[in-house]
């Protein structure tokens, strides 16, 4: 019977419960939103390099190497010399090693210069490698391999000429040799998606003809002549490392850190990327913090709603005592109500993010390489739910106190 | 002459620029630092810890007393598995395991330094370090799963320990408190 009455009497007000209704589903939508993009850039950052043992590049921060080496997040302090990564590589206890060349970009996409090795050794999402989805892997000084991302935006197929800028975000381009697309990566949700991946030779190649960061007028080097120049890279700006066994990788790491005749920084990959969420826990904190607020303030506004109903129901409240409800049954009926709105509050914004997600997912994947998986809801989820029915039950209770204090007095009187 | 006096500057600051590079690691009392390498049954640890933490003083040890305890600290350093006990089931057993104590500018590749020049670098650092090496076979490595850290009950002046460990999964780091010195691996 109270059942009966507390669906009716929600129905009779349909538009400010509804409102109600919104406003909770779009803070628990939010509140379990920010918690997807966490954990989602979280899995997608510790997926994006897997494999590497040791990143050596120069010496700056461990947060910061990881950032430009692996993420193409900020920019070097200092290249490494080739020498110096001739040395490392001579050292017995690394079994292979890497290079990575940044600075020069394509668009609004990096270039990176590296060796063949990258596409054998690299691995990311627990040791998956790098395939190619269109085209091959270059084998020409001139030959680059685009990542999905860089394909899809600027609509490359495998052979299309490609023009390399010199710096980041330049106005002048590297005219003169033009490279052509290989292949074309599979898409991987990391930042080589976004990337122009050519080999180190070619990025010497690039600035044969450049001198202090402009091109010396009246001078452009056919192709073919330099295809037969020595094109020895003088810098690289990062190396992955793998070493021979895990047991060496401490004595390597302190072997580079130490290196005498060049200040260079060695890293372990999952270290940093712990130390870098220590760093942004407390953001994520922070936001966890202000959604849940939301949740808190919406269910204050529900708590409002009922309060400003208890007066236009007073002649109801009464009517129903006379009829022989007692005092507790009113109680319980707005209760029911509270926790009826905030439950369909709930699940409405669990779909609400669902279908929020479906129609985010690509976006985001674009726009940030933010790959946010759709999984079937979980415990947490769950907990939420539950969470904010007994939040709403508990906020309800204010009034319905009230209401059970004043149902008939308040009611009887007359009152116009 | 302007050039001239540049040119005599140059070659004023040539040798101080040539002697060697220099640098210093960080060093903070109180913490120590543990790495660990797992691979297959073979655990290789390598620990360093000020000497603040371990004997209580820094300076070079004169006095028969300071010696003493020096030998003392380097022999308990010697034995691993009474510092980091790792529980019965993996059935660790040390295989090789040494300890010493160098000074901030103890690196050997200072051989053209005489030894009177060392003494002094020492005593203007000021600051000394243990530093230990173990290798462990361990025959149930799966059940490495904590290692309990009676180290701080050993050295009562450690108040933290920064562990790195390596193992098949990937390289994870831990910090190991006074108040709570066990180390969960979760593996």
């Amino acid at each position: 019977m109270t059942f009966r009455l507390a669906i009716a009497s929600l129905f009779a007000r349909a538009l400010t419960v509804g409102m109600t209704i919104l406003a909770i589903a779009l803070s628990v939508a939010l509140f379990l939103g920010v918690e997807k993009v966490r954990t989602g850039a979280k899995a997608s950052f510790a997926d994006t390099i897997s494999g590497t043992d040791l990143i050596v590049g120069a010496r700056s921060g461990s947060v910061q190497l990881l950032l430009y080496s692996v993420f193409r997040i900020g920019n070097a302090t200092n290249n490494v010399t080739w020498e110096s990564y001739l040395d490392i590589a001579a050292r017995p206890d690394v079994d292979w090693i890497v290079p990575i060349s940044l600075g020069d970009s394509h668009r609004q996409f990096r270039v990176m210069g590296t060796t063949q090795a990258f596409f054998e050794h690299y691995k990311y999402r627990q040791g998956r490698s790098l395939t190619v989805a269109d085209g091959v892997i270059m084998d020409d000084l001139f030959d680059t391999v685009i990542g999905a991302d860089v394909a899809s935006t600027l609509g490359y197929n495998v052979d299309d000429p490609i023009v390399v800028a010199h710096g980041l975000a330049s106005f002048t381009e590297h005219k003169d040799q033009p490279f052509r697309v290989s292949g074309i990566l599979e898409k991987t949700g990391t930042p080589i998606d976004r990337t122009v991946i050519v080999s180190m030779e070619a990025i010497e190649a690039i600035h044969v003809d450049w001198q202090g960061g402009a091109q010396i007028p009246g001078q452009s080097t056919p192709a073919d002549v330099i295809r037969r120049m020595e094109l020895t890279p003088k810098a690289v700006t990062a190396a992955l490392v793998g070493v021979e066994s895990p047991l060496q990788t401490f004595a390597l790491q302190r072997a580079i850190n130490e290196y005498p005749e060049e200040p260079l920084l060695a890293i372990l990959p999952g270290v940093a990327l712990q130390e870098l969420w220590g760093i942004v826990g407390i953001a994520e904190t922070a936001l966890l913090a202000v959604s849940a607020m939301v949740v808190v303030t919406a269910l204050i506004g529900m708590m409002a709603t009922i309060f400003s109903s208890l007066n236009e129901r007073r002649r109801e409240m009464a009517i129903f005592r006379a009829m022989g409800a007692r005092p507790l049954t009113i109680l319980g009926m707005l209760v029911f109500e509270a926790m009826l709105m905030a439950a369909v509050g709930a699940l409405l914004g669990v779909a609400l993010l669902y279908a929020g997600l479906v129609i985010a997912q690509p976006l985001v994947d674009n726009a940030f390489g933010l790959w946010l998986p759709i999984d079937a809801p979980t415990i947490r989820e769950f907990s939420v739910i539950v969470g904010v029915v007994c939040a709403g039950a508990i906020v309800s209770l204010v009034p319905a106190l009230r209401a059970y204090r004043m149902s008939i007095a308040d009611g009887m009187m007359v009152q116009t | 002459m302007k050039q001239a006096l540049s040119l005599i500057a140059l070659i004023a600051a040539t040798p101080a620029l040539a002697e060697d590079t220099r640098e210093l690691d960080v060093h903070e009392h109180g913490v120590g630092a543990l790495n660990i390498a797992i691979e297959g049954t073979t655990v290789a640890m390598e620990f360093h810890a000020p000497g603040a933490d371990i004997v209580g003083f820094e300076y070079t040890a004169e006095i028969d007393a300071d010696l003493a305890a020096i030998k003392a600290a380097v022999a308990t350093l010697a034995t691993p598995l009474d510092l980091f006990v790792m529980p019965d089931a993996a059935a660790c057993t040390v295989t090789a395991a040494q300890a010493e104590l160098e000074s901030e500018e103890g690196h050997d590749e200072h051989d053209d330094h005489g030894d009177a020049d060392h003494a002094e670098h020492a005593k203007e650092a000021g600051h000394t370090e243990f530093h230990a090496e173990y290798r462990l076979t361990c025959d149930n490595p799966d059940a490495l799963t904590e290692i309990s850290f009676d180290y701080f009950e050993t050295f009562p002046n450690a108040n933290e320990v920064e562990v790195q460990i390596i193992t098949a999964s990937g390289a994870q780091a831990f910090e190991v408190e006074r108040d709570m010195p066990v180390l969960q691996l979760g593996r």
